[in-house]
């Protein structure tokens, strides 16, 4: 790695006023399993001058619940969200998403705001030494669009329709399923508002923003989540496709549904659609078949992804029949 | 850097003060309830039951630190992208991977590395030895050290919790069905040394 300033920061107001002082120049640091991954290879045309530990921010680490509301701090590392009996009990999806994310020493390290916060994986992107300048880091051209794009998005692109980038993160559709808030240093947003595609950005936070708690509602009665999750190898492996539903049933007639994918596009993708086709229904197979269709109704496959295609509607409809054990 | 601190840098934040006693307003306001800061980069940590007060640079991964500036070169590095768990050490009980943390993120940390582990005569790698849970060798410190983590939470752990623990391992050899048997032979040896 190249040189760079290196700042423990003490308190959240600390870690602000450092980045503040910085700007773009500056990144935080967290587990840093993604972060340094970045640095060690320079994938980006610049390289930060300092890096502002918020690991050494007192009381940022914790799983609470608060009034039936779920409150984790931004620090909280994703086993200890895989092994929490509150979580796995009542928020169900996002205790399996921590489950299988990464391996068992990046479940160790990681942290669940590095997990919302962490870069795309294009492989472009990510080559060493900022071989490919890519729309995503303000060069002239989209390389997976005529390239190699079997892991790229297929519900097209941002950043003026150019990048194919997907969204990595196996936590975000859980989050976005179960209607989470992210706070931050300066303000309360939804999971679902949190994401944006720009350049050498992933997230809407400004430069000297730091998500400080994740918050998820209580489940009202007679809701279940499930998550499930499509990758090459069993561990240490980034989603292919991951799904997470909520379902909330009144009687046997579904009553809510938040239904999320991720990996498939540049955010993390609500499936409205197959959303519809459950409300009101009794869930059953055909059901379930009829919403997967439904959530891939809009995809726009690239030469070299379409099995994307299937292994999203297959685990749409998977992860509504896992909401009622099925 | 030196620099900097003749002109009034502060030494939490490096924040640009034009006097002393603006400086010490800054420092008050700003970091007010913090000790003195230790000398830049200096890092106090405990090695293998062995203290260690060390200047390091904050581009040292811990890998590097131990590996390469304390000599103990038993830890293997392969992948240095945290994919591999080939450089895993045990901080602070953890088993995680040394080529992703920052050596200046570790002051005060407690350090296990598998020399550490083969001095304390730990029935693990006996049991490694006898089950032959290697071929080339290169990831069984990993193996090993991540083995070592699990049998200080789980003393008896089941094949299927095994398999779990190491699932961030990578052997190229594929030797992965020994090291389930070498675990709970050693898992077992400790349970008989306890009786
Ligand atoms: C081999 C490997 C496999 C992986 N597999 C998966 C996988 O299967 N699924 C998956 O989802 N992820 C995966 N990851 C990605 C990721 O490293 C982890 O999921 C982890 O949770 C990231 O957290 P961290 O604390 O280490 O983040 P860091 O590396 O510390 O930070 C990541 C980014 O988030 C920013 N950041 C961190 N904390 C905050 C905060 N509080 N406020 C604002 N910004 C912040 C940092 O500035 C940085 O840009 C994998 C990584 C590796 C190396
Ligand atoms: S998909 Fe995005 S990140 Fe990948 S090459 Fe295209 S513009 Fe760059």
């Amino acid at each position: 790695m190249k040189e760079f300033k290196h700042f423990n920061a003490y308190s959240i107001e600390e870690a602000v006023s450092l980045l503040g002082r910085y700007g773009e120049r500056a990144c935080i640091i967290a587990g840093g399993t993604d972060l340094l991954g970045k640095m060690k290879d320079a994938i980006l045309p610049a390289y930060p001058e300092a890096l502002v530990n918020i690991k050494t921010i007192p009381g940022l680490s914790y799983i609470k619940e608060d009034g039936g509301m779920l409150k984790i701090g931004a620090l909280t590392v994703l086993s200890e969200i895989a092994h929490s009996e509150v979580v796995r009990s009542h928020w169900p999806a996002l205790a399996q998403a921590a489950c299988r994310t990464a391996s068992p020493h990046i479940r160790d390290m990681g942290t669940i705001a590095g997990n919302l916060c962490q870069d795309i994986r294009c492989w472009y992107y990510r080559n060493q030494n900022n071989r490919f300048s890519c729309l995503r880091k303000k060069g002239g051209r989209c390389y997976a669009i005529k390239g190699d794009n079997r892991y790229h998005s297929i519900f097209g692109g941002s950043v003026s329709g150019g990048c194919l980038a997907v969204h990595p993160s196996d936590t975000a559709p859980a989050l976005i399923a179960l209607d989470a808030k992210i706070k931050t240093s300066g303000r309360t947003l939804d999971a679902r508002d949190f994401f944006e595609v720009k350049p050498v950005k992933t997230t809407v936070l400004k430069a000297d923003e730091i998500v400080t708690e994740i918050q998820v509602p209580e489940p009202a009665a007679g809701t279940t989540s499930a998550f499930l999750k499509f990758a090459l190898r069993k561990s240490i492996d980034f989603p292919i496709v991951n799904c997470a539903a909520m379902i909330t049933l009144k009687g046997d007639r579904v009553a809510a549904a938040r239904i999320c994918l991720n990996a498939v596009s540049v955010v993390p993708y609500r499936a409205a659609a197959a959303e519809q086709v459950v409300m009101g229904k009794s869930l059953d197979e055909a059901v379930a078949e009829e919403a997967g269709k439904a959530a891939v109704s809009e995809a726009k496959p690239l030469e070299h992804n379409k099995y994307m295609v299937a292994i999203a509607r297959t685990l749409v409809k998977r992860s509504i029949l896992a909401c009622v054990g099925r | 850097m030196n620099k900097d601190i003749k002109n009034y840098a502060c030494p939490y934040c490096g924040e640009k003060c034009r006097s002393a006693d603006e400086l010490k307003e800054h420092v008050f306001q700003a970091h007010k309830g913090r000790g003195l800061p230790a000398p830049e980069g200096s890092i106090k940590l405990t090695v293998n039951k062995a203290e260690y007060v060390i200047r390091v640079a904050p581009n040292w991964t811990l890998y590097y630190l131990i590996h390469d500036k304390l000599g103990l070169t038993g830890t293997k590095q392969f992948c240095d992208q945290g994919a591999c768990g080939s450089c895993t050490m045990i901080v602070d009980g953890k088993p995680v991977l040394s080529c992703m943390l920052l050596a200046i993120e570790c002051g005060g940390k407690v350090i296990e590395t598998v020399e550490g582990i083969a001095a304390d005569g730990h029935p693990l790698i006996e049991a490694y030895v006898n089950n032959h849970a290697m071929q080339c060798g290169y990831c069984t410190p990993g193996f090993v050290v991540t083995s070592k983590a699990l049998l200080d939470r789980h003393p008896d752990p089941t094949e299927e919790e095994i398999v779990e623990a190491l699932a961030g391992n990578l052997c190229r050899c594929s030797t992965y069905p020994q090291h389930p048997i070498a675990v709970r032979e050693a898992a077992g040896k400790m349970k008989a040394a306890k009786k």
